[in-house]
């Protein structure tokens, strides 16, 4: 397809070219109707490439002058397509943000996203999991010469909830690809580091791609073999095993055999204590539901920073609402949602740490954990 | 007064919902819940906790028009196998779905084969379009099962159709028997239950069967 330029001469000519544009129905851009059609006045038309040799023949004939203004409509679309498609190969080399994948290509991924921006990211070892697979997380530090305090993000810490490792690689890809261009990003990095763990329940998650796509505990084997999983995030130590779980490890909920009892757990609640006087925020990210949680699970006592913990995530509910209209619900797990103990948020925040919420990603149940993929990139865009 | 943002009345509603969707879904029909407006609780001494509710719906395939409803949700006292009592006014019309269930009926009058299928959606979520009215027929159904099955203290949703086979009758009766995955939010259990539901195009659908199935899933 083609964009003309013409210039009508006389009222002949603007005749003629308003009988062409709506016998053949011609796209007209400029103006928008053949009745605004002036002698000395600029017309720009979109001639289907179909269309082409009868229009500029019809031109010829009639005299009419044209100079062809855009030679190739569909290269200018392309040209202009969403910055994704560039930046992908810029960040990590074509890998498809709006899929779901499985572990093999996260831990890929990981890697070439180190290796694309190692001037700011390093993939670092946490621990092990239950069948030996490596935890990494991701940090992005911005070099400086002050101490900065860190943001943690984890993901994936139940196996079905896809979205969740979906939403910390576009997380990592969007920091990575606009932190030099959005002024938002940049100021962020200069004063705080992030470090994500795009799957903390490796084992589990493979085997919701390979066995049980529903799965959520990890495969941790109890009753000699006969049974398997704890639940991680009844696992910590917050409360543990006093409300919300089961003690029998056949149940969803299976708090472990203690605290900590998982490698998963360990390697994560290690690092955090190690870590505890410089993180600010801890995230954990779940699904589904369209829930910002605050502490605690295991009682409907407030946190003494309630007051700020709610208005932070009254104002995050309130952009994320923003940006496509989906509405999230805010409060604390024991009044929004159920009674639990042992959860990583509220461990976390009892050992001190202020901002700590658990984030439940799209839907409320429609799709349930299933979401499908060409849900990835609104849920992720609203998030971000 | 409840605030709506908190799990009891959000389980209500999900009952509600559950509800509606059995005696007004279908093939041709989703409804989902938008939001949830008020809800009001009521404590009758020897006989239980009735909710108050009022809800905003959208018929998703109706351009996904607003649709106001009034719901009362009776839980019994103590009882874990009675049924809550459950009421919904629907505000207006819902639009007709004469043609779309016409069309299935017929298509599925006219397989030679029996329909199978497995894993809708797929681990993916992606549902191939010809089996989508089969996944609504689920969702109708599932909603029997969460309104049968519901006390203050679950709240179920359709996780996953895991197997469907069609059985043909010798009546005017489409048959279809299902094995679907529940998942239940506060224990976090998925459960896979078993249900056989008849439909036609003028009665809508009834389940005839159901039974959870035993075993963990």
């Amino acid at each position: 397809d083609q964009v003309l330029h013409i210039v009508p001469e006389t009222f002949q000519q603007v005749q003629h070219l308003q009988l062409l544009c709506s016998t053949l129905l011609l796209d007209l851009w400029k103006p928008l109707l053949p009745e605004s059609i002036r002698a000395g006045e600029d017309l720009h038309i979109r001639v289907p490439a179909t269309l082409e040799q009868e229009v500029k023949d019809s031109l010829h004939q009639h005299m009419i002058s044209y100079r062809v203004l855009i030679p190739d409509v569909q290269k200018l679309v392309d040209q202009s397509m969403p910055r994704e498609r560039s930046s992908h190969r810029q960040v990590s080399g074509g890998y498809v943000y709006t899929e779901y994948h499985p572990m093999e290509e996260i831990y890929e991924w990981m890697t070439q996203i180190q290796k694309n921006n190692s001037e700011l990211v390093t993939q670092r070892f946490l621990g092990k999991t239950l069948e030996n697979r490596p935890m990494y997380y991701l940090r992005i530090s911005q070099p400086s010469n002050k101490p900065k305090k860190i943001i943690w993000m984890d993901c994936g810490i139940h196996a079905r909830e896809w979205i969740s490792p979906a939403f910390c690689q576009w997380f990592v890809k969007e920091i990575l690809q606009n932190y030099k261009s959005d002024p938002k990003i940049s100021r962020f990095l200069q004063n705080l580091d992030l470090y994500v763990l795009p799957v903390l329940n490796i084992d589990g998650y493979i085997y919701s791609w390979r066995k049980d796509r529903l799965w959520r505990k990890n495969r941790s084997p109890y009753k000699n073999g006969t049974c398997y999983g704890t639940d991680l995030n009844r696992n910590f130590n917050s409360s543990w095993g006093s409300v919300g779980v089961s003690f029998n490890c056949s149940s969803d909920v299976f708090c472990g055999s203690g605290p900590e009892s998982e490698p998963e757990t360990r390697a994560v609640a290690q690092f955090i204590k190690s870590k505890k006087s410089d993180i600010l925020c801890y995230l954990t990210i779940h699904s589904y539901g369209q829930l910002i949680l605050t502490p605690y699970g295991s009682t409907t006592k407030p946190p003494s920073n309630t007051e700020e913990l709610m208005q932070v995530a009254k104002e995050a509910a309130a952009a994320l609402t923003g940006k496509y209209g989906t509405s999230y619900r805010v409060g604390s797990t024991a009044l929004i949602l159920y009674s639990n103990s042992g959860s990583s948020r509220d461990w976390v925040h009892t050992i001190g740490i202020p901002l700590s919420y658990t984030f439940e990603l799209r839907d409320t149940g429609t799709h349930g954990f299933i979401l499908p993929a060409n849900q990835i990139q609104p849920t992720c865009e609203e998030t971000m | 007064e409840l605030p709506p943002s908190h799990f009891p009345a959000r389980r209500a509603a999900a009952v509600a919902v559950g509800y509606l969707r059995y005696l007004r879904g279908g093939p041709g029909r989703r409804l989902e819940l938008r939001a949830l407006r008020r809800a009001r609780r009521q404590d009758i001494d020897d006989v239980g906790h009735k909710y108050y509710l009022e809800l905003e719906l959208e018929d998703v395939l109706d351009k996904g028009r607003t649709v106001n409803c009034t719901a009362e949700v009776l839980y019994h006292l103590g009882s874990k196998s009675t049924a809550p009592d459950v009421q919904v006014t629907v505000q207006g019309e819902l639009r007709s779905t004469e043609e779309a269930d016409k069309e299935f009926y017929n298509r599925i009058r006219s397989l030679e084969k029996e329909l199978v299928a497995e894993n809708i959606p797929d681990s993916h979520g992606n549902v191939p379009p010809a089996l989508e009215p089969i996944h609504l027929l689920a969702w109708a159904a599932s909603g029997y099962v969460i309104w049968q099955n519901s006390t203050e203290n679950t709240q179920f949703h359709l996780a996953q159709v895991k197997h469907v086979k069609q059985v043909k009758r010798s009546d005017e009766d489409l048959q279809f028997d299902y094995v679907l995955l529940l998942h239940e939010m506060v224990s976090q259990e998925v459960i896979p239950w078993e249900l056989t539901v008849l439909w036609h195009p003028q009665s809508g659908a009834r389940v005839s069967w159901d039974r959870r199935q035993p075993g963990h899933a």
